[in-house]
C-alpha cells in the first residue's frame, strides 16, 4: 500500500517535471531572445554611457569658454570706454579752445567796430579796417564747428551708454553657465551611477575643479538690452502705487 | 549740497558708465565698490558718502542684502539708495521697495532717467 502511494507520488513529480520541461521549451527561446537582446543592448548602453560621459566632460570646457568670452568682452568694453573717454576729453579741450577763440574774435570785431566809428571820414583807413574785419570771418566758422563738436561729444556719450549691453550679455552668459553647471552635475551623477568605478572619480574630479562659475546666482537670466522706456515706466508706476499704499 | 556717491557694481563696465554719467551730470565725487561687503567697508571708511547707487546681482553680498544691511544700521540707515539693475520683474521691484530702496532704475538706463531719479531723491531728503 505504501509502495503504491510512493509510486503515485513519483508519477506526480514526473508529471511536474514534464510540465516544467514543456514550460522550459516555451521559455528557452524567450530567454535566448532576451540574451540576444542584452548582447545587442549592452554595447548600445555602453555607447550611450560613453557619449554622456564625453559630453559631460566637455561641459566644464564650454563653461570656461563662456567665462573667457565674458572676460574678453569686459576687457574690450573697457578699452572702448578708455577710447571714448579720451575722445570726449580731447573734444572738451578743443571745444574750450574754440570758445575762447570765438570770444577773442568777438572782442576784435567790437574793437574794430568802434575804431571804424572813430575813423569816420578817413576812407583809406576804414577800407583797411574792413579788410581786417573780413579776417575775423572765422568766427562764423567757429559758430558752426562748436555745435558740431558738442554733437560729437553727445554721440560719444551715447556710445558709453550703449556699452551697458556688455553687463547685460554678461548676465545672460552667467545664466547659461549656471544652466550648464546644473546639467553637468546631474549628468555626472547619472554616469557615476552607471559606472561607479572609474567614471565616478573622473566626473567627480572634473566637477570639483573645472568649473570657474562661483556658487550662488548673481545674474539675471531675464536681462535684456532691448527694453524700451516702457519698462522703466512700469517700474515707476509700481513705485508710485507702492508709495501711495504705504502712505495711506 | 555737495554729493559724494558710492557706486556699487561687480561689473567694471557698469561702474564706469554710472561714474561717467555722474560726472556729466556735475557730480564728480565718488567712491567705487565691487559688491555689498566692499560697499559696507567703503561706507565705514568714507563718512562723507551721502548717496548710494547699487546693482542688485553681485557675487558675495548682493545689492538687496546691502540695502537691508544699511537700513538695519542706525548710523547710515537714512542714506539714499538708488538701485540700478537688470531685474525688471514686478516681484523683484516690490521686494526692493520693501527693503526700502529710495528708487529703482532698470538697465539699460538713459542719463535722463538717472538725472531725474537723483534729483527726485535729493528733493525728498
Amino acid at each position: 500500500m505504501e509502495e503504491a502511494k510512493n509510486l503515485v507520488s513519483v508519477f506526480d513529480k514526473l508529471n511536474d517535471l514534464k510540465s516544467l520541461f514543456k514550460f522550459g521549451e516555451k521559455i528557452v527561446p524567450i530567454i535566448q531572445s532576451l540574451v540576444e537582446f542584452m548582447k545587442d543592448i549592452i554595447p548600445l548602453l555602453d555607447t550611450i554611457n560613453t557619449s554622456i560621459a564625453d559630453s559631460t566632460s566637455k561641459m566644464p570646457i564650454a563653461s570656461n569658454q563662456i567665462n573667457d568670452v565674458t572676460n574678453a568682452t569686459e576687457m574690450a568694453t573697457c578699452q572702448i570706454l578708455d577710447l571714448v573717454d579720451d575722445i570726449s576729453n580731447a573734444l572738451a579741450s578743443i571745444e574750450t579752445a574754440l570758445i575762447t577763440e570765438k570770444e577773442r574774435q568777438e572782442k576784435i570785431e567790437l574793437l574794430a567796430q568802434s575804431l571804424n566809428n572813430a575813423l569816420e571820414g578817413n576812407t583809406g583807413l576804414q577800407e583797411q579796417l574792413k579788410e581786417l574785419l573780413e579776417l575775423t570771418k572765422d568766427r562764423r566758422i567757429l559758430e558752426t564747428v562748436i555745435p558740431l563738436i558738442e554733437a560729437i561729444r553727445e554721440d560719444s556719450y551715447k556710445i558709453t551708454m550703449a556699452l551697458q549691453v556688455q553687463d547685460i550679455t554678461a548676465q545672460q552668459l552667467a545664466a547659461v553657465n549656471h544652466l550648464i553647471n546644473s546639467v553637468h552635475s546631474k549628468l555626472s551623477l547619472i554616469v557615476a551611477d552607471i559606472e561607479k568605478s572609474e567614471l565616478n572619480s573622473e566626473m567627480g574630479s572634473s566637477r570639483s575643479n573645472s568649473f570657474d562659475t562661483p556658487d550662488g546666482a548673481h545674474y539675471d537670466a531675464n536681462a535684456s538690452f532691448t527694453r524700451g522706456e516702457g519698462v522703466q515706466q512700469k517700474v515707476d508706476d509700481l513705485i508710485r502705487e507702492n508709495n501711495l499704499r504705504s502712505n495711506s | 549740497m555737495s554729493l559724494k556717491f558710492l557706486v556699487v557694481d561687480d561689473s567694471v563696465t557698469m561702474r564706469r558708465i554710472v561714474i561717467n554719467s555722474l560726472k556729466n551730470l556735475g557730480f564728480p565725487n565718488y567712491v567705487e565698490a565691487v559688491d555689498g561687503r566692499d560697499a559696507l567697508g567703503k561706507l565705514s571708511a568714507n563718512s562723507d558718502i551721502n548717496f548710494i547707487i547699487t546693482d542688485w546681482n553681485m557675487p558675495g553680498m548682493s545689492g538687496l542684502e546691502l540695502v537691508k544691511a544699511i537700513r538695519g544700521d542706525a548710523s547710515i540707515a537714512s542714506l539714499p539708495i538708488l538701485m540700478v539693475t537688470t531685474r525688471g520683474v514686478k516681484e523683484d521691484i516690490i521686494e526692493a521697495l520693501q527693503a526700502r530702496v529710495s528708487d529703482y532704475i532698470v538697465k539699460p538706463f538713459t542719463p535722463q532717467i538717472l538725472k531725474e531719479k537723483i534729483e527726485a531723491i535729493i528733493k525728498r531728503t
